[in-house]
């Protein structure tokens, strides 16, 4: 506690916002440092988790959670949080020649073995560089030495981080709980044999899910397309597979996650069911990149939730999964945990969707324990939009949610809409307005006593991003042209009182698409945007859309060039990393959505995506073995 | 509020908080507590919202950020009699680091908010030289105008009327009583203003001061040592 008693300390918090982002303390954060530091160098490892925003996205986030509880139950390990810096404090260090240091010993992240960054959007990239430079790290893999931190990254968008290849020193691909425990512990041999950073990553390159970037180099036509990914290092593999927890009641569950002392973005415990997703939405990138679909069984939930309840103390529980109502004993889950929240008035945040498959007892029940409303993402305002998607919410059963929802008092309704999907019309843009009308229409026809007394209907659209690991891969952004008419269209049709109507930034959607599906050209992008000053870009007061476009200059072709469709046979920048669903099953995929077929679930039959080779979770063999190559059973 | 014939429980602890927690605005304190009741198993009544329930908890200062407390009352309802000293115990360990329950105490028996007893409040300040910028500020009993603006209004405050009685003046720190809660309620930071602006302390050691409320002055608390409540409630 010493460092309180600092008045340069108190000084630097005085002067900025929100001073308890940066002060730690919290309940279950851990300060081993005593126990740490007594043991002999070589015989440890000191890890920074950190997370390039601010404190409130952090702290939402569950990767952090687990991989803090995985990582500091080794003794010989001490993980540490940090967390980027707002604007004010930045410039302060920046000022007054500070180092950015971490939370719980406020040791210069300059100082640690290993610098892990978690990576969940695109546009936190020159965050990484900003927290780099802070910490005076040299920003380019190939500018630092053997005496700097080992720096990796790891996510749900580590799948294509091509764009920061040349500042990670390895990347982490897939589940991390096993995966980087396992890392940090080849990084104390590689320790106590003294040996190069580059012997190490040679070591570990052949482990799952290891990537290590200056093993591979890409080559460029003319065009600016790749040509080839060669292997650089001999021993390096061909294509890097992601890494997986096969069982994931194995996995282990942070049952005493650190409780945060400032509210947070999402303030609750979370409870993750499962990891995967079985349904094959074609825009969704993690629906594919985690599959296949793995549970944990209701009784490992159960005694979790009873754990995080006691150690918690929060007034929040919601389950986390891609796709929660797909749980395959929602229903007993619920049953079960309802006991547990209800006297101690926790709200249980439950999948607004297929409310109707509760009986009404269980559905008004639920209903009572929630305070936010009904959420629904049909993404798509037509049916054959949907179709062309794989999006399968069929209006039925969004209907009957909504009248359920109503009767039980609910008032408040969030619809989630995609503008820009591939095939789009006029007709599916006003498909969007006919559907949020008729569910209004839903509401009006209830008899006034059985029904919420108001109505507030809340409709988001974002716009369409092409993503890697995706059918869609191939497809091309909307023109912000086109976004703006479409974005007009809707906003003319919305004009119902009861309805507000909120849509995403144009600019920062044409950024996001750049990055996700860019090559290695993007580092000078990505470093020039943020010479020029882009930091913290999710955030819309920061984001400088000129900066961007400026930086892109360097890329023959600028933005359009990634935001283009792309060629059939084209290789992709990732084309040698391997998330398990092949490229054969996105093209497959591809073609289905352009005839407007839909493809099943692996709940009702195998599409032959490739997973299969992990024989684990929904997707059994025998449902495999029953598939053709043309797109699964029902063909 | 609740009714005559309520059968609950109001008590006052006094808390402390020290280190990290320093720095939590009041609603997140709040919400520190709330947890740490819930940890505790504590059996805190709630509002009767039927919307928005809040478990019944009254703060008699807001704690500002930056601000050490070692003694500040909070009025909690609850539904049941506990068991005091154990139950106190357990509440302490469910707190993060630096807040701790220090005393505990009947609530009076009045339909006052706990907010609108305090009337004030001793505190302790540490910055270099701060003695001499304090008796330079205060000195020949004039008013000591500050402006302080808030939600677009700027009004003049005297510090000087805010100050109650001084207890300590040393080299490097202050030690005094100042008005609390009422509408002689004296905010830390501009006082710090006007030893900055009035009494030549600098800037950077009035940011990097140690502020300690020290005890929070109430009308109609009766004083309790800790466990004395535990007899008189059996
Ligand atoms: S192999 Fe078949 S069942 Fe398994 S995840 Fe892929 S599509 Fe689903």
């Amino acid at each position: 506690m010493q460092r309180f008693e600092s008045p340069q300390f108190r000084s630097i918090l005085r002067s900025v916002a929100k001073p308890a982002r940066y002060v730690g303390g919290e309940l279950y954060a851990i300060d081993k440092r005593n126990e740490f530091f007594s043991l002999r160098e070589e015989d440890r490892v000191h890890f920074a988790f950190c997370f390039p925003d601010l404190y409130e996205i952090a702290m939402s986030n569950l990767a952090i959670q687990i991989i803090y509880a995985a990582l500091n139950r080794d003794d010989h390990v001490f993980c540490e949080r940090c967390f980027a810096p707002d604007v004010d404090l930045r410039s302060l260090l920046r000022k007054r020649d500070l180092p950015l240091v971490s939370i719980e010993t406020m040791t210069p992240l300059s100082e640690f073995d290993i610098i892990g960054f978690s990576l969940h959007y695109e546009l936190a990239y020159t965050a990484v560089l900003e927290m780099l430079d802070l910490a005076g790290i040299p920003l380019r893999a190939a500018d630092r030495n053997d005496s700097d931190p080992l720096i990796v990254a790891g996510g749900p968008i580590a799948c294509n981080l091509e764009p920061m290849a040349s500042f990670f020193d390895l990347i982490l691909l897939g589940d991390g709980e096993f995966q980087l425990p396992k890392l940090v512990d080849e990084y104390r041999e590689h320790k106590v044999s003294k040996g190069s950073k580059y012997d190490f990553l040679r070591r570990v390159c052949h482990m799952d899910g290891i990537y290590v970037p200056a093993f591979y180099e890409p080559r460029y036509r003319d065009d600016g397309q790749i040509e080839e990914i060669s292997v650089v290092e001999p021993i390096a593999p061909k294509s890097v597979r992601k890494a997986i927890v096969r069982d994931f009641n194995l996995a282990p569950i942070a049952t005493s996650p650190i409780v945060p002392n400032m509210e947070v973005t999402h303030d609750r415990m979370v409870l993750e069911i499962f990891r995967g997703c079985a349904r094959g939405c074609r825009f969704c990138q993690a629906g594919f990149t985690y599959r296949p679909l793995r549970e944990r069984s209701p009784e490992t939930l159960v005694d979790a939730a009873e754990k995080l309840i006691d150690s918690t103390g929060c007034d929040e529980m919601g389950l986390l999964s891609l796709s929660t109502s797909d749980y395959s004993n929602i229903d007993g889950l619920t049953r079960a945990l309802l006991p547990m929240v209800e006297p101690r008035h926790i709200n249980l945040s439950l999948p607004s969707l297929r409310l109707d498959a509760f009986d009404f007892d269980l559905a008004e029940r639920i209903a009572r324990t929630r305070r936010g409303g009904l959420t629904f993402a049909p993404e798509a305002g037509t049916q054959r939009l949907r179709d062309v998607i794989n999006k399968n919410i069929s209006e039925d059963d969004l209907f009957d949610t909504a009248r359920t929802a109503f009767e039980n008092g609910w008032d408040r309704l969030k619809l989630y809409f995609m503008l820009g999907l591939p095939t789009e019309t006029d007709e599916d843009v006003e498909g969007i307005v006919d559907l949020t009308m008729r569910l209004l229409s839903v509401w009006r026809d209830l008899p006034k006593e059985r029904r919420s007394k108001r109505l507030f209907v809340t409709v988001s659209t974002s716009f369409f991003i092409p993503k890697p690991f995706t059918p869609f891969q191939w497809e091309r952004q909307i023109s912000i042209n086109e976004m703006r008419e479409k974005q007009q269209r809707l906003a003319d049709g919305l004009t119902d009182r009861r309805i507000s109507y909120r849509w995403h930034d144009f600019e920062s959607s044409v950024i996001e698409a750049v990055l996700a599906r860019g090559d290695r050209r993007l580092s000078d992008v990505i470093e020039r945007a943020w010479r020029a000053g882009s930091y913290l870009d999710a955030w819309h007061e920061h984001f400088d859309y000129d900066i961007w476009l400026d930086a892109l200059s360097l890329i023959p072709g600028g933005a359009d060039f990634y935001t283009r469709e792309r060629a059939e046979d084209e290789i992709f920048p990732w084309e040698h990393l391997d998330i398990g669903v092949t490229r054969r099953f996105f093209e497959r995929e591809r073609r289905r959505s352009r005839e407007g077929r839909v493809s099943l679930s692996c709940f009702d039959g195998c599409s032959a995506c490739g997973c299969s080779v992990w024989q684990t979770g929904v997707c059994s063999p025998s449902v495999h073995d029953a598939c053709s190559d043309n797109g699964g059973v029902s063909c | 509020m609740l009714n005559e014939n309520d059968v609950k429980y109001r008590l006052i602890l006094y808390f402390a908080r020290r280190g990290a927690t320093v720095w939590l605005a009041h609603l997140d304190n709040m919400r520190l507590f709330e947890r740490a009741f819930n940890r505790a198993g504590w059996p805190i009544a709630w509002t009767e919202d039927a919307f928005n329930p809040r478990p019944i908890l009254v703060f008699g200062l807001p704690v500002g950020v930056g601000i050490e407390t070692r003694r500040d009352p909070v009025e909690v309802t609850l539904e049941q009699r506990i068991e005091l000293k154990p139950m106190v115990e357990r509440l302490n360990r469910s707190f993060p680091r630096g807040v701790e329950i220090v005393d505990w105490g009947e609530a009076p028996d009045t339909r006052k908010s706990l907010m609108s007893l305090v009337k004030s409040a001793d505190y302790m300040i540490e910055a270099p030289s701060i003695g001499q910028a304090f008796s330079r500020t205060f000195e020949g009993g004039h008013p000591v105008l500050i402006s302080w603006t808030r939600k677009g209004r700027t009004s003049q405050v005297d510090i000087a009327s805010r100050i109650f009685e001084t207890y300590v003046v040393k080299k490097d720190s202050i030690e005094f009583k100042g008005g609390a809660g009422s509408d002689l309620h004296l905010r830390v930071d501009l006082l710090l203003e006007a030893l900055v602006r009035d009494g030549g302390l600098s800037n950077d050691d009035a940011l990097g001061a140690r502020v300690v409320r020290k005890r929070v002055h109430c009308d109609l608390l009766p004083r309790c040592l800790p466990g004395s409540l535990d007899k008189r409630l059996e």
